[in-house]
C-alpha cells in the first residue's frame, strides 16, 4: 500500500511538470496560420468539387477500402524499398547514439487495412567507421561515404582490430535480425492474404544502453492475432573488443554463475509476489514443469546503466503471458567475485 | 447522430484545436524531447485536422480523433527522423528546465522509464494519466478494443514499476 501512495506521488509530480510544458506564443500564431491556410484549401476543393460535380472527379476518400480478392490486397502493401547505403549513412550521420555503434533503419515496411496492420521498423547496426566528430568528416569529397574496411586514417592498429571485429559482429547480428524479422513479414504476409482473420504485427528497437563499455540494442517484436505476445531479443556488443558479449563473458572462467542468477531471481520473483497479488510467476505452480528453474546461456540479458545486469524473459517465459516480458535486475552483490 | 454539418464539424474542430493545443504539444513534447519539432507536429496536425474535418463521424469522438490525427503526426515524425527516437531524454531537457532541482533525480528516473516503453504503449500511459482520458476514450484514440489497451497500460506500468489503479 505505501508503494502504491509513493507511486501516485511521483507520477502526479510528473505529471505536474508535463502540465507546465506549453506551446510558444509564436508556435500557437503560426498553428492558427495552418488553420487558415487549411479552411481555404479545403473550401477550394469544395467549391471545385461542386463545379465538376461529377463522381469520378472526386478526390480518394480517407479511407481506402480493400478489395476482397487476393490481388487487391497483395497490391495494398507498401513496402518501402530498402533504405540505400547511402541513404543509410546519411541518416546515421545524424548526431548521437554516437561511439562506434549505430542504428539506422534497413527496412520500414507499413501496411494497413480493416483487419491486418503491419508497423515494422527492421534495424541495422552500422560500425561507426571514424571516430572522429561526425560534422567533421561532412566536407565536400567524404560526402559519398564509402565503407573503407575499418582502414581508416586516423585509426592504429589496435583500434582496426576492434573495428574489424565490430564489422563482423554486426553483419552477424543484422543477419539474426533479417532473418527473424523477414519470418515475422512472411507470416504476416501469408495470413493477410486469409480475409478471415485479424492480425497486428510490429517491429521496433531500443537502444538500451550506449556505455563507454557496452553497446545493447533491444529487437522488440509483437505479434498479435486474437491476442497479442510481445518477445524481444537483446544484442550486445563489448565495444572495446568489438564482439558480441554472452553472459558467460562477464564472468571469470569456470565461475558459476547460473546458480547464484537463478536463485536471486527466485528471491525477486517471490518477493515480488507478496508484495502484489496481481503479480504470478511460475515458481511454485502445480505444473511442476513449467516452474522456473535456472537461466541458461541462452537467457537474454543486458546491462543496464547502473552496469548490473539484468535478466529477460519473454512472455510466457516464467510467467502468464498476461505478465508480459518480465525482467530482473541482478543486484552487484550477487555476482560480486565471479564477475570481471 | 452524423447530425453536423461540414461547416459545424468545422468549427467544432478549430475550437478544440485552440482549446487544447496545449495538451497535443505535451504528448509531442514527451516524444520528441524538442520544442521546435513539438511545434511542427502540432501545427500540421491543426492542418490535418481542418482539412479533413469532414470526415469526422459524430460529435463525441472529436477529441480523440483530434488526438489520433496529432498521434500519427508524432509518429510520422519519428520514423522519418529514427535517430531522435533513440534518444533517452537527457536529464537537461526534460527535468531541469522544469523542475527544482531537489525532486529532480525521482522523476527524471520516471520520465526515462516512460521513455523505454514501446510506442503505443506510452500513449496509453500518457493519455491515461497524464491527459485523464478513459480507457474507452484511449481505445478510440488508438483504433483498438478496450482490452488491448488495458493490456498495454498493465505492461507499460509493469514496466515503468508503478503501482497504480487503472
Amino acid at each position: 500500500m505505501d508503494e502504491n501512495r509513493k507511486d501516485y506521488e511521483r507520477l502526479e509530480q510528473v505529471k505536474q511538470q508535463y502540465k507546465q510544458i506549453n506551446m510558444s506564443k509564436e508556435q500557437v500564431e503560426q498553428m492558427k496560420k495552418r488553420i487558415e491556410e487549411a479552411k481555404q484549401e479545403k473550401q477550394q476543393a469544395e467549391r471545385k468539387q461542386q463545379l465538376q460535380q461529377k463522381p469520378a472527379g472526386r478526390k480518394k476518400p480517407l479511407s481506402l477500402k480493400i478489395g476482397l480478392t487476393a490481388a487487391a490486397a497483395a497490391a495494398a502493401f507498401i513496402l518501402l524499398p530498402n533504405i540505400s547505403k547511402d541513404a543509410a549513412y546519411a541518416m546515421s550521420r545524424l548526431p548521437i547514439v554516437g561511439g562506434l555503434v549505430e542504428v539506422v533503419t534497413f527496412r520500414d515496411y507499413q501496411y494497413e487495412d480493416e483487419r491486418h496492420r503491419a508497423d515494422v521498423n527492421v534495424p541495422e547496426l552500422v560500425p561507426n567507421q571514424t571516430t572522429a566528430p561526425v560534422q567533421a568528416s561532412d566536407s565536400g569529397q567524404t560526402d559519398a561515404p564509402v565503407q573503407t574496411d575499418g582502414a581508416g586514417t586516423e585509426t592504429t592498429g589496435n583500434d582496426s582490430a576492434v573495428q574489424e571485429n565490430l564489422k563482423k559482429t554486426t553483419e552477424e547480428i543484422n543477419a539474426e535480425i533479417r532473418k527473424i524479422t523477414d519470418q515475422i513479414i512472411t507470416e504476416f504476409e501469408e495470413n493477410a492474404k486469409d480475409k478471415e482473420g485479424y492480425q497486428d504485427i510490429m517491429i521496433s528497437h531500443e537502444i538500451l544502453a550506449t556505455s563507454e563499455n557496452y553497446f545493447t540494442l533491444k529487437l522488440i517484436c509483437y505479434q498479435a492475432s486474437g491476442s497479442g505476445a510481445e518477445w524481444d531479443y537483446f544484442y550486445t556488443i563489448d565495444l572495446k573488443t568489438g564482439q558480441r558479449l554472452a553472459l558467460a563473458d562477464l564472468f571469470t572462467e569456470g565461475a558459476d554463475y547460473i546458480t547464484p542468477i537463478s536463485e536471486n531471481i527466485k528471491e525477486q520473483m517471490q518477493a515480488r509476489m507478496d508484495a502484489d497479488e496481481n503479480v504470478y510467476y511460475w515458481l511454485n505452480d502445480e505444473i511442476e514443469e513449467w516452474n522456473f528453474k535456472q537461466i541458461t546461456d541462452e537467457t537474454s540479458f543486458y546491462l543496464n546503466a547502473d552496469n548490473n545486469i539484468v535478466i529477460s524473459f519473454n512472455e510466457g517465459d516464467v510467467a502468464p503471458m498476461y505478465m508480459g516480458c518480465v525482467e530482473f535486475e541482478i543486484p552487484g552483490e550477487v555476482v560480486e567475485g565471479i564477475r570481471k | 447522430m452524423t447530425d453536423l454539418t461540414g461547416m459545424e464539424k468545422e468549427q467544432l474542430v478549430e475550437q478544440i484545436l485552440l482549446e487544447k493545443y496545449n495538451n497535443y504539444y505535451r504528448l509531442a513534447y514527451s516524444y520528441v524531447h524538442n520544442e521546435a519539432d513539438a511545434g511542427d507536429i502540432v501545427q500540421n496536425g491543426a492542418y490535418k485536422a481542418i482539412l479533413h474535418s469532414d470526415s469526422l463521424k459524430q460529435k463525441a469522438y472529436a477529441a480523440t480523433w483530434i488526438y489520433r490525427i496529432m498521434l500519427n503526426e508524432i509518429f510520422r515524425f519519428l520514423k522519418s527522423n529514427p535517430v531522435s527516437r533513440e534518444v533517452y531524454a537527457a536529464p537537461e531537457e526534460i527535468g531541469g528546465k522544469l523542475a527544482g532541482k531537489e525532486d529532480r533525480y525521482q522523476d527524471v528516473d520516471l520520465m526515462r522509464a516512460l521513455d523505454t516503453l514501446p510506442q503505443e504503449v506510452k500513449t496509453v500511459i500518457i493519455l491515461r494519466y497524464f491527459e485523464d482520458l478513459t480507457l474507452e476514450q484511449i481505445a478510440s484514440v488508438q483504433e483498438e478494443n478496450v482490452n488491448t489497451v488495458k493490456s498495454r497500460l498493465y505492461r507499460g506500468l509493469k514496466k515503468m514499476r508503478l503501482e497504480l489503479a487503472y
